[in-house]
Formats: C-alpha cells, sequence, structure tokens
C-alpha cells in the first residue's frame, strides 16, 4: 500500500480519498477485510488518531462496516460501491472539462485524441 | 492533560520563557517547535519541576506536580544519562532499581523492535543506536506523559525513521507525548498538536489536522508565515 501524501491536504481525507480509489477499482474486493487502524497508520506513517477519523467518516459512509471488535471489512453493498465509483469519475471528468474548455477547444476535437490518450495509457499500463 | 499556564522563567537578567501557555492531550502528540535558541528545553524542564518557573503554573491532569503526578510522566533529555561502561542490560536493572514505573517487558518489546541486544555495551553504540536506548529506557516506563527533547536531532535517517515508527506503534498506546524539536519533515503527518515558540514567546498553537483542512496549510507554510514576520 503506497500513499503520497500532501502535506496541504487533510490526511484523513486523502486515506478515505485511497480507500474510495481501491473499491472503485475493484483492487480492493467487496466483503474483504481492512488493515487495523493501527497496521494502517504504521504502513503510511501517519497519526492513528488521524486514521481512527478516517475509518470512522467511512463507516458513516457506508464504505466499511465493523461488527464489534473484529477487523473493518469493505462494504458489501453493490449500490454504495457504485455510487463511490460514479463520484470519483464525475469528479474526474469535472476537472478534465474544466481544463479542456479553458483552452477552448471544441468536444470533436478532444475526444479521438481522449481516445488515443486512453488506449496509449492503457498499452502502458497505466490503466 | 497537561496544562502550562502563562509561565515566565528568567536566569538573571535574561528572559527565557515569557507568558507561555499551551495544552497537551493524552493520546496526541505535541509538537513544540522553536527554530532557534533557547526556551524548548526549559518548557519541558519546567513541567518536570525540574526547573523553577518566576510566574504562572502547571497543571498535570487537573493538579499541580507532586509525587503522586511525578510518576505519571518521564522526560527523555536529548542525550542518554547512563555510563557508557554499561551494557543496556545494566541500564535496564538500573532502571527497575530506580523506578517502580519500570515495565522490563516493555523494554525488552522495544528492544526487539529497535532491533538491538541487550549486552551491547553503551559506549560501543553508534550515535543512533545510542538514541534510541536512550528513548527505550522512558518509554518502558508506564507512564501517561512522555516528554522527550529533540528526540531526532543529529541521527541518520534510518535511526530516525526507526524512531517514527513508534508513534505509530502500540508502545505509546494512549499516552500524551510532547517532542521538542527544530525538523518536522520525519514527523509532519505524525503530530497532531503544533506549538510555535520563538524567543520563549509562544507565537502560535494549532492543530495539524485542522490546519491543512480549513486553510490548505502545511505546518511548514504556517511555520514559515509565523517565523518570517
Amino acid at each position: 500500500m503506497r500513499l503520497k501524501l500532501d502535506s496541504r491536504a487533510p490526511v484523513y481525507v486523502q486515506v478515505i480519498r485511497y480507500f474510495k480509489e481501491q473499491i472503485a477499482s475493484g483492487a480492493l474486493e467487496k466483503g474483504k477485510e481492512i488493515p487495523s487502524r493501527r497496521e494502517l497508520a504504521n504502513t503510511l506513517k501517519i497519526n492513528p488518531n488521524t486514521v481512527q477519523r478516517a475509518y470512522k467518516e467511512m463507516e458513516e459512509l457506508g464504505l466499511i462496516n465493523t461488527e464489534g471488535n473484529l477487523p473493518s471489512k469493505v462494504t458489501k453493498d453493490d449500490v454504495i460501491i457504485r455510487q463511490v465509483r460514479e463520484g470519483l469519475l464525475t469528479e474526474a471528468i469535472d476537472t478534465f472539462v474544466t481544463s479542456v474548455q479553458a483552452l477552448q477547444i471544441p468536444l470533436e476535437e478532444v475526444i479521438p485524441l481522449l481516445k488515443e490518450s486512453y488506449e496509449k495509457e492503457r498499452e502502458s499500463g497505466g490503466i | 492533560m497537561i496544562e502550562v499556564k502563562d509561565i515566565t522563567k528568567s536566569f538573571g537578567r535574561k528572559k527565557v520563557l515569557t507568558g507561555v501557555s499551551f495544552t497537551a492531550s493524552k493520546g496526541e502528540i505535541t509538537c513544540l517547535i522553536g527554530v532557534n535558541g533557547v526556551g524548548k528545553t526549559t518548557v519541558l524542564n519546567a513541567i518536570m519541576g525540574l526547573t523553577s518557573t518566576n510566574s504562572g503554573e502547571i497543571l498535570i491532569d487537573g493538579k499541580k506536580i507532586n509525587k503522586e503526578s511525578y510518576e505519571k510522566i518521564t522526560f527523555i533529555p536529548d542525550t542518554i544519562t547512563m555510563l557508557p561502561t554499561m551494557r543496556i542490560h545494566d541500564a535496564f536493572e538500573f532502571m527497575n532499581d530506580f523506578y517502580q514505573s519500570w515495565n522490563e517487558e516493555r523494554a525488552k518489546e522495544l528492544l526487539t523492535f529497535f532491533r538491538l541486544q541487550g549486552h551491547e555495551r553503551i559506549s560501543d553504540l553508534s550515535k543512533g543506536n545510542k538514541a534510541k536506548v536512550n528513548l527505550l529506557l522512558g518509554l518502558a516506563l508506564d507512564v501517561d506523559y512522555v516528554l522527550m527533547d529533540e528526540p531526532f536531532s543529529g541521527i541518520d535517517i534510518f535511526s530516525r525513521e526507526q524512531i517514527a515508527d513508534v508513534f505509530t506503534s502500540h508502545l505509546i498506546e494512549d499516552r500524551g507525548v510532547i517532542i521538542t524539536t527544530h525538523e518536522i519533515k520525519d514527523i509532519e503527518h505524525l503530530i497532531d498538536k503544533v506549538v510555535l515558540l520563538d524567543n520563549g514567546i509562544i507565537l502560535k498553537e494549532f492543530n495539524a489536522e485542522q490546519v491543512r483542512e480549513e486553510q490548505g496549510k502545511s505546518i511548514i507554510d504556517v511555520m514559515r508565515e509565523v517565523f518570517r514576520t
């Protein structure tokens, strides 16, 4: 598990985002156990209180479930997983559209370039 | 909670601390940062009652330091205070004789954690390993609060990393930690609270996550603003 931290953004938000990406991409399968709070703090070299906060929030968002003293697990709820995926996708597209629109480039010109770039990334193993 | 309330300290005519106030909670890591000069160590000494103050008060869990609360805190100085001829296990014995709160099991666990051997002689250890033994002796005490004076100062990067690992381990548990440092790079994401001290005056006290969340600033950004003006 690797996470490059931005020192200007709240760490708990970055941890949640990391889990969302892992869940959306399927790298973290539904129902799978996630590291304990202390394990994660140790792996990422971050404050255990921060991890606690991230886990609490993920719990509230329904991303993870914890029963009693057992390790937390990724949700099995497909609706939630789909929402996470859609949320991340919308966010990525918004960012993309904003920067492309700022350049005043028409959509017709963008689409083939987008396809080309996407294929290239896939071939190089990026996607 | 440790509450430092408006303490002032002078050595002769020289004012070392002026109206210093801050709090440090249990289960949190509070970092006392000062770029230069005196003050940080004096604050820790004052909390321990090792140095008298001219005014103000310090409360540990709501009470002035007394024999009982003294047992709840330990101060880890920036250099090891054991005799160089001692082996690590001799130092353990010494601590055991001297401190009621000495926890031999935790000491052994820390020894493994730092990959050190009990038979090693302190004088033969590298600077980094000496720093680890120094820290270990303090952390092996069953206390609620740990004060560490410059635990990262003057040692190699791998030792620093190993020491930073202690903070995310169960070896710190729910204790309250106060660290003094002038360099926060290694521990930026580990600390809860930051207290900026310059020339004996507290310039700012803030929660690191809160500043990141509400102002989009890193600890270093805030330090730059505060210390440069």
